[in-house]
């Protein structure tokens, strides 16, 4: 293969972790599906995670959110390879699962600072609120602010950190926003890896840090800063239930046999179609299932402005918000559509009274 | 006071009418149908598909025959009648015709072709169709023409309008307006056969007009 051989002490290493050299290099075919590369960059990519085994130290930011992201991170159902290649990444700093608390965790977020060369991996939208969101005293805002400028990537996880998510949505009173606006509101001039879903993918995060240790720089990134290779295409348009939808079989209700039969959710306020993302393909927990498989309708969660402009998820379009006015689309067709009706008539009946009237002239 | 007939709507005139008639019916009704599938289909078939082609086969109709419109108003084998668009003109007019419309003239001006009221709704017909297919563009995932990627191409419209699903919502209300403006249209060449008794309604089919005399 020419390429450096995986070494059989970091294999066994694995092995030690029940994790068998097979599924490893599973693991890593996976990967190289995921990233668009060929079979041959198995060994390459094989090796890039062993060199990675030296440790490049990783960041985790905790700002405005649930925690989502670390959960889908830590709560897989059995470690597998992906869990894994981040448990190679030293994590130095995780507000949610390091030990250190306190004055103690400050000093390794000071530590990793001053060291430098850390992939900065940000989860929660960032208050802009004097006092709304602080950390050991310290403002979100200041602490992004100061971390990003040493870091050699930085990393956007789950629909908070990346556009501002749930806790941005309406009325939003923490003023909360993503990072990338976050960072351009501080001056800091960076690139940001948006990986937006609620919560992120792991394997979406794996693939991007991945695809950094392999070839030492980020992802092609969409006009949102999303990986192409992740958000470039609709989940509508690799749905597993599309047949279903070009054939025009709908679900109309929850409970329905056309339910039970899978059909398309498009009825039920499904935002497949205006969503990017590659979760179908990817799919969550293992490839386990995803929502669409479980039977919801796409939420649209990988996408800017979500949720406000989203809402309701069972409708098939947003409501129309307008000062003092909130309709659907149809109520506001089928409104303009009576008058003009109604305008019509009135000028039909109108024109007849001055054509009597004219011929009565004569 | 005589008549005569005048040939008003040349052949071209005529079937680019027709053709955009036809796309506006298409459109609208495969446009429902995307918007809220009325027509379940069964084990077999793909009524969504089809309606999709359709909508996608009579919006390039619609453009095309834009475009088609635009040529022949500037070029003279047709009536070159590009003039009778200014919008300064038509505006300056448009108080006398909106006064006979509104009851408050029983008269109006005689205007060439189109009366102000009439050739500003043109106008603004021609904008809405390219407002309608910029919003249809940018929610269509494939090549545009066979070459133009509409999703890559067209996503600052989506930006503009505030997002995909707004761009959703546009789309769907300028086919409204559409619609407004069919029935409004139909009426007044009705009503305009009716009251003047000089067959506008028939003459998009012949093309012969009754025209005073003096």
């Amino acid at each position: 293969m020419g390429e450096k051989e995986v070494s059989k002490q970091f294999l066994e290493a694995f092995e030690f972790q029940g994790i068998k050299r097979r599924e490893f290099l599973k693991f890593c075919g996976a990967t190289a599906a995921l990233l668009g590369l060929s079979e041959l960059y198995i060994p390459k990519i094989a090796a890039a995670i062993e060199k990675a085994a030296k440790r490049p130290p990783v960041v985790w930011l905790n700002f405005a959110s649930d925690s989502g992201c670390t959960e889908a991170l830590i709560k897989a159902t059995y470690p597998n390879a992906a869990d894994l290649v981040l448990d190679i990444l030293s994590i130095d700093y995780n507000e949610t699962i390091m030990a250190a608390a306190g004055k103690q965790s400050e000093e390794i977020r000071e530590k990793s600072r001053k060291a430098g060369g850390y992939i900065l991996i940000v989860e929660g939208g960032v208050p802009t609120k004097k006092g709304h969101g602080m950390i050991a005293g310290k403002e979100m805002l200041d602490i992004l602010k100061e971390m990003a400028a040493p870091a050699v990537a930085i990393i956007a996880v789950g629909s908070c950190a990346t556009f501002g998510g749930v806790p941005a949505a309406k009325p939003n009173p923490s003023q909360i926003i993503g990072v990338t606006e976050a960072l351009k509101k501080a001056g800091v001039k960076k690139a940001v890896v948006n990986l937006d879903l609620c919560p992120v993918n792991v394997e979406y995060l794996v693939g991007v840090v991945v695809n950094y240790l392999l070839l030492g720089k980020l992802p092609e990134l969409d006009s949102f800063g999303r990986p192409k290779m992740f958000y470039g295409q609709t989940i509508h348009d690799n749905c597993e239930r599309r047949a279903h939808f070009d054939a025009g079989r709908f679900v109309e209700r929850f409970g329905s046999n056309e339910e039970a039969l899978g059909y398309c959710l498009y009825k039920m306020g499904c935002k497949g179609p205006m969503t990017y993302s590659a979760c179908p393909k990817v799919q969550y927990n293992d490839r386990v299932s995803w929502c669409i498989k479980a039977g919801a309708p796409c939420i649209g969660c990988a996408e800017h402005d979500w949720p406000d402009k989203f809402a309701g998820f069972y409708n098939r379009l947003p409501d129309v918000k307008l000062p003092g006015i909130q309709a659907t689309a149809d109520k506001i067709g089928a409104v303009a559509g009576v008058a003009t009706a109604v305008g019509i008539a009135a000028h039909a009946i109108a024109s007849s009274g001055r054509a009597k009237k004219a011929g009565g002239e004569k | 006071m005589a008549n005569e007939l005048k040939y008003e709507w040349s052949l071209a005139y005529r079937v680019e009418h027709w053709v955009r008639v036809i796309a506006i019916a298409v459109l609208v009704f495969t446009g429902f149908y995307i918007h809220w599938p009325f027509i379940t289909g069964g084990a077999e078939g793909a009524v969504m598909s089809w309606m999709r082609f359709f909508h996608s086969v009579a919006a390039y109709a619609l453009v095309l025959g834009l475009i088609v419109r635009v040529y022949m108003a500037l070029n003279s084998t047709f009536d070159r009648d590009w003039k009778d668009f200014s919008i300064t003109k038509n505006l300056k007019d448009l108080p006398d015709m909106l006064a006979y419309y509104l009851f408050v003239n029983d008269t109006h001006k005689d205007y060439r072709k189109y009366n102000p009221l009439q050739a500003l709704a043109y106008l603004f017909i021609a904008a809405l169709i390219i407002f309608t297919t910029l919003t249809g563009a940018a929610l269509y995932k494939g090549n545009a023409f066979g070459f133009i990627n509409a999703a890559e191409s067209f996503r600052w419209v989506n930006t503009m309008l505030g997002g995909e699903s707004y761009t959703r919502i546009w789309h769907f209300l300028s086919m409204w307006v559409f619609l407004i403006f069919v029935g409004v249209h139909v009426y007044m060449s009705l009503l305009q056969a009716a009251v003047n008794k000089d067959k506008t309604f028939m003459s998009i089919f012949t093309g012969y007009k009754l025209k005073k005399t003096s």
